[in-house]
């Protein structure tokens, strides 16, 4: 068996003072509260405030994803709700789409129109709990334009509300991909990021290296990518957009994915906050302390979900939840027991909210700030997952930056690279995984859980009722605002596109009306698999 | 046909399913064991399948799937059974639910390979399966 980090590096059998020379606690860690933030943000930790214990949400129509929320409340969801997107809205395209009504509410939520949103969230609040709506990068702008149209609708006031909803172009390269082009997911994502800050909203934005790492990246390259990602993304809102670092500095979140290296997990997220307060305050010059603290969820990690025996996933999620807790986080929620097999169950819901649950209210872990700090174990991981991340960072700076390196395929070419070394390490028993390189059982004595899932005929359906609904819309009213949408748009790089979604939303115009008149307003084809035109007649 | 050809398969993912790792290594365990591998990625409708199978005449297609309804599998079933290409082997790999398993080789599927097939496996099965005439690789 392979003792070493996942990103390389031999462990020893103890440490010592040694391995920590030159250790200065208020230069590397600082007391909860204090910088460079290492052990938190909160001098009282969970006590002064729970992390959000969430589910992801989001399968089959808006109404049966409302039904889930209800449950998941139900279920001691609190703080916040988080609701993923299937692959139609993401792409963006409408169900009714050739390709959309093959998969809408396969794996996730088919939000293609406000009206889908409102079903969403029939009955339940905008206000008091955060809204973390998930997806891709490219309905970013969309699932704004959604929450700006429902709060006033509602007459709820947008300053209350607070959440995530728009997410960075740079996911889509961490092999789980939307079809639009990084240049207009990138302008999008700009656009709205400005508006949320110009507006003073309290949303933020996914700017996160949980898909890199879902997808097969190691503890190390998570954490550079994330902030070179951060970097560059921060540093365009400030220079291109003419915005201040302090107002910048509350938009990103990062949501972190947590395996089951213990120790190593909890390492990572104190390497972060480390990293992120330097960045905050010597490069751009952060005048407030807030902005040195960057706001880290955890999602306890899909990727070490086993298909093979899946009971055994309610053990790991136990593992991570708690390294997730010991890490010090904002909010969590976990992947569950049949993660490998279909979306949540109800019975894999419940289990993975109960695991949170115990780990808050039975094990005493709330009630100390950090208290892995001092160990020369833990200490020693945070300096060299940190000196390892500086490093791989330092090589992304060489190749000019995350863009520069996206556009050049490094960066790729990276996750590539270790997903094979992955392959190779459990292939070869280097690294064990209970149930499936070691300790398996044949197909026929695996314990049957419940799975749940969208038939063809329920995707079916939600397309045909779309299609009936497009014909009910004022139609003069959505050609109006698309094509003030497709002029604003047509000035390229040069004009907010936040306002013209947003009056196209409040019209009804779909995410593959919207994103289709951008696309054409910028020389590209309406539909990105050329398959269906423009409704409406523009310009 | 050249006896001596190395066999010719398509990986590819389907429909709108964006999750290429599986694909990916998949893609690059065939070619380490001398299969000629088209990757399609991701984005292809059966149609597009269907179509690259015919006009590459390839002996075998692997789809990579993540979460699904299944549909545009069974539909690239029928599509091949239409062009007269029931003699090229399919195969799916991914986060495939047992029952759904049993349905794909009711339509046709030849194996389906599920989260954490060894390499071996995979390429032993698709070895003695795939239309012969063909020698075994270097």
């Amino acid at each position: 068996m392979k003792r070493e980090t996942d990103y390389g590096y031999a462990i020893k059998t103890v440490y010592t003072p040694q391995d920590i020379p030159g250790f200065d606690y208020q230069r590397d860690l600082g007391d909860p509260g204090s910088y460079p933030y290492t052990r938190g943000y909160h001098p009282q930790g969970y006590r002064s405030r729970m992390w959000t214990r969430r589910m992801t949400a989001g399968l089959g129509s808006s109404r049966a994803a409302n039904q889930v929320l209800k449950e998941y409340r139900e279920m001691g969801q609190r703080g916040g709700m988080c609701v993923i997107s299937d692959r139609v809205f993401s792409s963006p395209i409408d169900p009714d789409h050739p390709l959309g009504r093959k998969e809408a509410g396969v794996l996730g939520w088919p939000g293609s129109s406000l009206l889908e949103f409102e079903e969403l969230m029939d009955g339940i609040p905008l206000t008091g709990q955060s809204i973390t709506l998930l997806g891709s990068s490219a309905p970013s702008a969309i699932r704004l334009a959604y929450l700006v149209v429902l709060a006033r609708k509602r007459g709820a006031n947008l300053d209350e509300i607070h959440g995530s909803v728009i997410e960075s172009p740079f996911e889509n390269y961490f092999g789980q991909t939307d079809v639009q082009p990084f240049d207009l997911n990138l302008k999008l994502f700009l656009d709205a990021a400005e508006y949320i800050l110009r507006n003073k909203m309290h949303i933020r934005a996914a700017i996160i290296s949980q898909h890199f790492q879902e997808s097969g990246g190691n503890n190390a390259q998570a954490l550079a990518l994330e902030m070179a990602m951060l970097k560059e993304l921060c540093g365009l809102l400030v220079h291109e957009r003419g915005l201040d670092f302090d107002e910048v500095a509350a938009l990103p979140y990062e949501l972190v994915s947590i395996g089951t290296r213990f120790f190593e997990e909890i390492a990572k997220m104190r390497a972060l906050r480390r990293m992120w307060a330097r960045l905050a305050k010597e490069t751009f010059g952060a005048k407030r302390d807030k902005s040195c603290q960057l706001l880290i969820a955890v999602h306890t990690s899909g990727r070490t979900m086993t298909y093979q025996q899946p009971l055994n996933n309610v053990v790991r999620c136990a593992i991570e939840t708690l390294a997730g807790a010991i890490g010090g986080c904002t909010a969590l929620d976990n992947a569950t027991l049949d993660n490998a097999h279909a979306e949540p169950s109800s019975l894999a819901a419940r289990m993975s909210l109960n695991t949170q649950h115990i780990v808050a209210e039975e094990t005493g872990v709330t009630d100390v700030v950090d208290p892995l700090a001092g160990s020369y174990f833990v200490e020693h991981l945070t300096n060299k997952v940190e000196e390892e991340a500086y490093r791989i960072w330092g090589r992304i700076e060489e190749w000019g930056g995350m863009i520069a390196a996206i556009r050049k395929g490094s960066i790729q070419e990276l996750l590539r690279e270790e997903v094979q070394n992955r392959h190779r390490e459990v292939e070869s028993g280097e690294r064990l995984i209970v149930g499936v390189n070691s300790l398996a059982i044949p197909a026929e004595d695996e314990f049957e859980i419940p799975l749940q899932d969208v038939q063809a005929d329920e995707s079916e359906a939600i397309a045909r009722r779309m299609e009936e609904w497009k014909k009910t819309r004022d139609l003069a009213l959505i050609r109006d605002r698309l094509t003030r949408l497709y002029e604003d748009a047509r000035k390229r790089d040069g004009c907010n596109l936040m306002p013209p979604i947003i009056e196209a939303v409040e019209a009804y115009a779909t995410a593959g009306e919207i994103m289709g008149v951008v696309r054409q307003a910028r020389g590209l084809s309406y539909d990105p698999f050329h398959m269906i035109e423009c409704p409406f007649p523009l310009g | 046909m050249n006896a001596a050809k190395p066999i010719k398969i398509i990986v590819s993912m389907i429909g709108l399913d964006g999750h290429t790792t599986g694909g990916e290594v998949v893609a690059r365990i065939l070619r380490d064991a001398g299969m000629e591998v088209i990757y399609l990625g991701v984005n292809q409708t059966p149609e597009m399948i269907a179509r690259a199978a015919v006009q590459e005449d390839v002996d075998a297609i692997g789809i990579s799937s993540h979460a699904a309804n299944y549909s545009q599998i069974t539909e690239l079933m029928d599509l091949l059974a239409r062009a007269g290409l029931r003699d090229v082997l399919v195969v799916c790999g991914g986060t495939i639910p047992r029952r759904r398993v049993e349905e794909l080789k009711e339509k046709g599927v030849a194996e389906v390979f599920l989260p954490r097939s060894t390499s071996e496996s995979i390429v032993r099965y698709i070895l003695a399966n795939v239309r012969a005439p063909r020698t075994p690789p270097r």
